[in-house]
């Protein structure tokens, strides 16, 4: 019954969200014509009122709608008339390198996160201190603006990594070169956050009576760490990470700018700058789609793993 | 508090903000858990004091900016000046001295921040005050309504929506008020469903009081201790989307925000010449007013910590 009522709402929310994307250009203000097809394009009358026809503009509301649905369910996301290329063609281009500068981020940033945030949270001294400060003033800058920073030291000033892109040459080990700085500043942010949760999560844990009961039949402090407390404490850290999954497409946008990457992100950065909206709505179509089955994934993923929320 | 950093990583803009909640969603008994988790020991008393003098002088500095700042901030000097006595931290490309520019964006970075958290406040304490204290039906729909608000990935509705109104800053105050009621809703509601069964509620209720009577003067006050943190974090998530928002360039050009000096530095070619006093300044100044709430706000956790325990 429980997974019926859950089911219905995720079902309920991805049918809203898509909907909304198909009512926003034609709410807003302007011709839905310039809001569908994006600004700055020139077109002849007739090419308007023929372009207005093929959009399916001149029908009804409701027979829009039933096409808007069949077209999503065709995966045809429209047409950009910026770039002259199929929004899913373009969207499916760009996922790679995305997902080539993000998978490794986050990865390397759940690990390291975790791990010293559950050091951290278990013993206190002065190292761990000044850590915990340092990564707390990571967590709370704006992404983009330490981004520019170390672009700015590390690549401008010093010289040690490419200004942009994703390949010069094209070779793995340039494109490894290229990929270092922006992953490791992704992977900063996410093991900032990481560090943050696990480390309450342990300092929470440390006092409950298992882990007393472990140090009363003589486990080492690390032990009592690492085998007991960890698991436990680590449970709100996976439902996160879950949800990650979600914005793994549209996470980077703020690095991917930075660091004039060709990914998702700069993808919807120049939609916007061009006002190129089949790209954007589109884009924000499949952000929307990672996002409900992130959420479907942490669910599932918390119930498998926290059997006091299976038998509820 | 999962994150108040938005568009970092992985942990895009505000989804990891109403983390707390989000990452347990559906697990009322776990909510709370980890919101306290966030806070708990993390701070020494002092770091909290720092906090609050932080964030007041912030406070101080937006109120009180005609009467601090060396000049108007549209004002034009030479350009580009590097910090010097004369403008303690240069000009920019018009020429404009950027400790005014700043002591004023503190005004609109601050105004947006409260405004989005104002509203997102009232509406999540709302309705998970209607839904944990009315329970049964009120509450299925409730919840399930803040569910689905829950999975709208919203910074990315914000700029496609952005996109198509060229809004105003109220207007993006608005949207992020509209859309980031979740986690206080959530917040609320299960405090609310723990007021509901206390001893003084149940005996008003028996004596007869109105829901309404009881709702002012009982529970109401007893929510005050989840939701001002809750509204402390609103205030740093909602200033560091603003800024996102305007680096992206789709916040208001006239109007001087922390977010939009380091868009004009960025897109103006401060930073490819090595103007570094034209983005440092703002983007430090979001930095450590964000930490400067993070501090506050464990500042209250604590005192809330130590009533409960008292009592």
């Amino acid at each position: 019954m429980l997974l019926g009522k859950k089911a219905t709402r995720y079902a309920i929310a991805l049918f809203l969200i898509v909907s909304l994307n198909f009512f926003i250009p034609r709410s807003m203000p302007g011709d839905p014509l310039t809001n569908l097809l994006g600004e700055d394009i020139m077109l002849t009358a007739s090419s308007v009122q023929e372009l207005r026809e093929r959009m399916g503009l001149d029908r009804p509301l409701s027979q829009q709608f039933l096409d808007y649905w069949h077209d999503i369910l065709r995966f045809d996301l429209g047409y950009s008339f910026h770039l002259h290329r199929n929004v899913s063609d373009l969207i499916y281009d760009r996922m790679k390198w995305t997902l080539l500068l993000s998978l490794p981020a986050m990865v390397m940033g759940a690990i390291l996160g975790t791990l010293l945030g559950a050091r951290a949270g278990w013993k206190s001294s002065a190292l761990r201190r000044t850590q915990t400060g340092f990564i707390m003033a990571i967590y709370c800058a704006p992404p983009y603006f330490l981004s520019l920073i170390a672009l700015y030291l590390l690549s401008y000033k010093l010289c040690l990594f490419p200004l942009k892109g994703f390949y010069s040459t094209g070779s793995a080990l340039d494109i490894a070169h290229h990929l270092f700085l922006p992953s490791a500043m992704m992977a900063l942010f996410s093991l900032s956050r990481n560090y943050m949760i696990m480390k309450g999560s342990v300092l929470q844990e440390k006092g409950s009576l298992y882990a007393t009961f472990a140090r009363a039949k003589g486990l080492y402090d690390e032990q009592i760490l690492f085998r007991h407390v960890f698991k436990n404490a680590l449970l709100p850290i996976i439902t996160l990470l879950a949800l990650d999954f979600g914005f793994i497409f549209s996470g980077a946008l703020f690095i991917e700018i930075v660091f004039s990457m060709n990914g998702m992100g700069s993808l919807i950065y120049d939609a916007l700058l061009s006002r190129d909206y089949p790209v954007l709505q589109g884009s924000f179509l499949i952000i929307t789609i990672m996002v409900v089955s992130a959420n479907l994934l942490a669910d599932l993923l918390y119930s498998y793993l926290d059997p006091r929320v299976r038998w509820q | 508090m999962a994150g108040i950093n938005p568009g970092s990583g992985p942990c895009a803009l505000s989804e990891c903000l109403r983390g707390d909640e989000r990452d347990v969603r559906g697990m009322e008994r776990e909510c709370e858990r980890t919101y306290h988790r966030f806070y708990n020991g993390i701070l020494s008393r002092k770091a909290s004091i720092i906090g609050l003098v932080l964030f007041l002088s912030f406070l101080l500095a937006a109120i009180f900016s005609p009467f601090i700042s060396p000049c108007d901030p549209w004002d034009r000097f030479e350009p580009y000046l590097p910090p010097d006595q004369d403008h303690i931290l240069g000009t920019n490309d018009l020429g404009q001295d950027i400790l005014s520019e700043l002591i004023y964006g503190s005004r609109v970075s601050l105004i947006v921040g409260f405004g989005a958290a104002l509203m997102a406040t009232i509406i999540g304490s709302s309705i998970g005050l209607l839904a944990g204290y009315f329970k049964g039906m009120a509450d299925e729909i409730l919840m399930g309504i803040t569910d689905i608000f829950l999975m709208i990935p919203q910074i990315p509705l914000i700029i496609v929506l952005a996109a198509f109104l060229r809004p105003s800053f109220w207007l993006i105050a608005l949207l992020m008020g509209s859309l980031w009621w979740t986690s206080t809703a959530r917040v609320v509601r299960s405090k609310a469903l723990q007021i509901r069964e206390m001893g003084y509620v149940q005996s008003k209720r028996s004596l007869g009081f109105s829901h309404l009577h009881i709702i002012v003067s009982d529970v109401l006050p007893n929510l005050s201790q989840v939701v001002m943190p809750k509204f402390l974090l609103s205030i740093a998530s909602a200033m560091i989307a603003e800024s996102s928002i305007s680096f992206l360039g789709l916040g208001d050009p006239s109007m001087k925000s922390w977010g939009m000096m380091i868009n004009f530095a960025f897109s103006r070619g401060g930073f490819i010449n090595g103007y570094w006093w034209w983005y440092m300044a703002p983007g430090l100044c979001i930095t450590i007013f964000v930490l400067s709430i993070v501090l506050l706000g464990s500042f209250l956790e604590e005192r809330d910590e130590s009533i409960m325990e008292q009592q």
